[in-house]
């Protein structure tokens, strides 16, 4: 019985990080497929790669946060078999509503929708005041930052692409002698994210080897990574730096794209990395709370993540991605070849910084809309042809239409399980606390 | 219903290239069609008038397509403004193009032998004009991937500073011209003194919409 309960929530766990990967992933790799950069095939390969190495690398602050950031464990803990079934209901019912709204044909966020979806949870489970409030605050508020973080962070990074290669006298050779220093900014980045206080899932809590790397050193150790990487950057583009000197101004610029191109794919590379390790929470933060009462028939407050759990999210991120992301991929690759590597590396950048820094703050945000605020940006610094204003809008019409509504269908479910008395059964299966 | 797919809406600089070229084969037609002209090839003057028609009507199918493509929600590079007044002034260009072949074909006006060589050089020096502004207004696209600024928009700027004093000689030709015209006017019948008026008109026309859609490009340049 155990058994079929656990699998049940697998399942819709799979299939929560099914539709991520199946929707979500084409947002990083699709400027990488659009400019050409990379064969399709490859795209998706990197991309699951890099999107199961997010999961587990820095997958589990996020997932904590819908664990127990948002309902407050103790509000529950005398009842810990409604929180094992609040959770498997948020699950199911941001499942649920992800599907309905595909089919209307809304943009919608698998973050928000679960957000709501836990919190609907916790005021229909165990009334209004076991929401916190301050952290679900914070959540909301990171919804608004997290754009336009990457809209600043993508607006500067472009004006200075501009101005350190695009503005030259010499472009062609400016983005050969730049192409290190961006490498560099990039592999920082992501270094520091994974390093700095984290990986947690593979070293043990109080190794030497996490001693080493928390504080200051992490820093330290990025920087040395990254330098290696800018290195053999440099080994890699040195040759082209003196070729096309005697080409025309506008000849010069159309070259640039081609010697940025590969960074892009390194660039979207991390969006991936990044996305894996904030979205995986939505599909696996109700999964380890469930796992975990389960298990131990208590609401425990100190437990790490497992890292399989992670696995279990990334397994299903990669799934979609090999059934569904390669039509989603070229759809999105064809409608942004407006996005040169130029544009894209700026947005990239930005992205994958803004993203990260959420994670490892334990906030879900949607990687999509962060994407879109850091395009955004790019056209602020007028990089792009022509941006479609309207995409504000229906951001925050997503907004508004899912957190309610996957917030509802989570009562709903709650109070339907309550009545067929779904959690005196699961109450059963618990091993009984020690008091 | 994806979010970034949705972002993108067409560039209208390829577009505005695509405009630029097409007025530039209007204008190309204006040296044929003088010279068919001063060979009194009446034949051939009809058969290019038909060709700028054409060439002009095409421009006019990018021209409506670049403002089709462009509503309000699109955030734009330039300013919407700068960017519709460009595409008018570059489209009087072919307009003025187009009225010049008319001028010519709608009476056979024989060019005065003594007047021939002037009028050659007006013309050249019109089409001088036209195609320093050509030069520079085929780099829109360069222009939007260094997004109107550093070297690239220095260079544009530089080729588009000459069209003012390019278009002053072409006014000082055409006054000399007049006058020329007039020192021999005993010589002509008035009809004939009209139609000359009406070609330095249309000429004098490039010369003029051509420098006003160079101070288009610069104020895209220099605004941003």
């Amino acid at each position: 019985m155990t058994w079929l309960v656990m699998g049940s929530v697998v399942a819709v766990c799979l299939y929560m990080a099914w539709t991520i990967g199946a929707n979500d992933v084409a947002n990083s790799m699709g400027d990488a497929v659009g400019a050409r950069c990379i064969t399709f095939r490859r795209a998706i390969f990197l991309a699951a790669f890099c999107e199961f190495a997010g999961c587990i690398l820095v997958g589990t602050d996020v997932t904590d946060t819908i664990r127990k950031g948002i309902v407050k464990p103790e509000a529950l803990s005398q009842v810990p078999e409604m929180l094992c079934l609040g959770m498997a209901c948020a699950l199911l019912a941001s499942a649920l509503w992800l599907h309905v709204a595909t089919w209307l044909g809304m943009p919608v966020s698998t973050t928000h929708s679960i957000v709501g979806a836990v919190a609907g949870l916790g005021i229909v489970a165990a009334g209004w005041q076991s929401v916190s409030w301050h952290r679900m605050g914070g959540i909301v508020l990171s919804w608004f930052i997290s754009p336009v973080a990457g809209m600043i962070g993508s607006y500067l990074l472009f004006k200075l692409i501009l101005r350190a290669i695009l503005g030259k006298e010499r472009p062609l050779a400016a983005s050969v002698s730049m192409t290190p220093v961006i490498v560099f900014l990039v592999v920082m980045i992501v270094a520091l994210a994974t390093i700095y206080d984290g990986m947690r899932n593979l070293i043990a809590r109080g190794s030497p080897l996490m001693k080493y790397l928390s504080g200051p050193r992490a820093l330290v150790v990025s920087g040395a990574i990254a330098l290696v990487a800018a290195f053999v950057a440099w080994l890699l583009v040195r040759r082209t730096a003196r070729a096309g000197a005697d080409l025309s101004l506008p000849e010069q610029l159309g070259r640039v794209e081609r010697v940025l191109s590969p960074l892009v794919i390194l660039t979207s590379s991390c969006v991936a990395f990044a996305h894996g390790a904030n979205d995986v929470a939505n599909a696996v933060g109700p999964v380890a709370a469930v796992f975990d009462i389960l298990k131990s028939g208590t609401v425990k407050m100190s437990v790490e993540v497992p890292s399989w759990v992670l696995a279990l999210g990334g397994a299903g991120i990669v799934l979609g991605l090999a059934t569904y992301g390669h039509k989603v991929i070229r759809t999105i690759g064809s409608n942004i070849t407006e996005l040169t590597p130029s544009r894209a590396l700026a947005s990239d950048i930005s992205t994958t910084a803004t993203v990260l820094v959420c994670t490892r703050l334990g906030l879900p945000i949607s990687t999509t809309h962060t994407i879109v605020g850091a395009i955004l940006g790019v056209g602020l610094a007028r990089g792009l042809g022509a941006v479609n204003r309207r995409v504000v809008r229906n951001i925050c019409g997503s907004w508004l239409a899912t957190v309610p509504a996957a917030a509802g269908m989570s009562m709903l479910l709650f109070v339907l399980g309550q009545s067929l008395g779904v959690h005196t059964l699961l109450k059963q299966l618990m091993p009984q606390a020690s008091p | 219903m994806s979010l970034i797919g949705e972002l993108f809406g067409r560039s209208p600089f390829g577009p505005l290239v695509e405009h630029t070229k097409k007025v530039h084969e209007c204008v190309k037609l204006v040296r044929p069609l003088l010279e068919a002209c001063v060979r009194e090839d009446w034949a051939e003057i009809h058969r290019l008038q038909d060709a700028v028609t054409k060439l002009e009507y095409e421009a006019d199918v990018v021209k409506h397509e670049i403002r089709d493509h462009l509503p309000r929600r699109f955030f734009l590079p330039v300013a919407r403004a700068d960017l519709d007044r460009f595409l008018h002034c570059q489209d009087d260009i072919a307009d003025a193009a187009q009225d010049f072949a008319v001028v010519l074909m709608l009476r056979n006006t024989r060019i005065h032998p003594e007047i021939v060589e002037e009028f050659r050089a007006f013309a050249g020096q019109v089409l001088l004009v036209s195609e320093t502004l050509m030069g520079a207004a085929a780099e829109m696209e360069a222009l939007a991937e260094t997004s109107f600024g550093g070297a690239e928009a220095d260079s544009v700027l530089k080729k588009v500073g000459g069209l003012g004093e390019g278009e002053w000689k072409a006014d000082r030709m055409q006054r000399k011209l007049s006058q020329h015209i007039y020192r021999i006017e005993k010589e002509l019948d008035p009809i004939t003194i009209l139609f000359y008026e009406k070609m330095l008109g249309t000429l004098s026309k490039i010369a003029n919409a051509a420098e006003n859609t160079g101070d288009m490009l610069r104020t895209m340049i220099v605004k941003s």
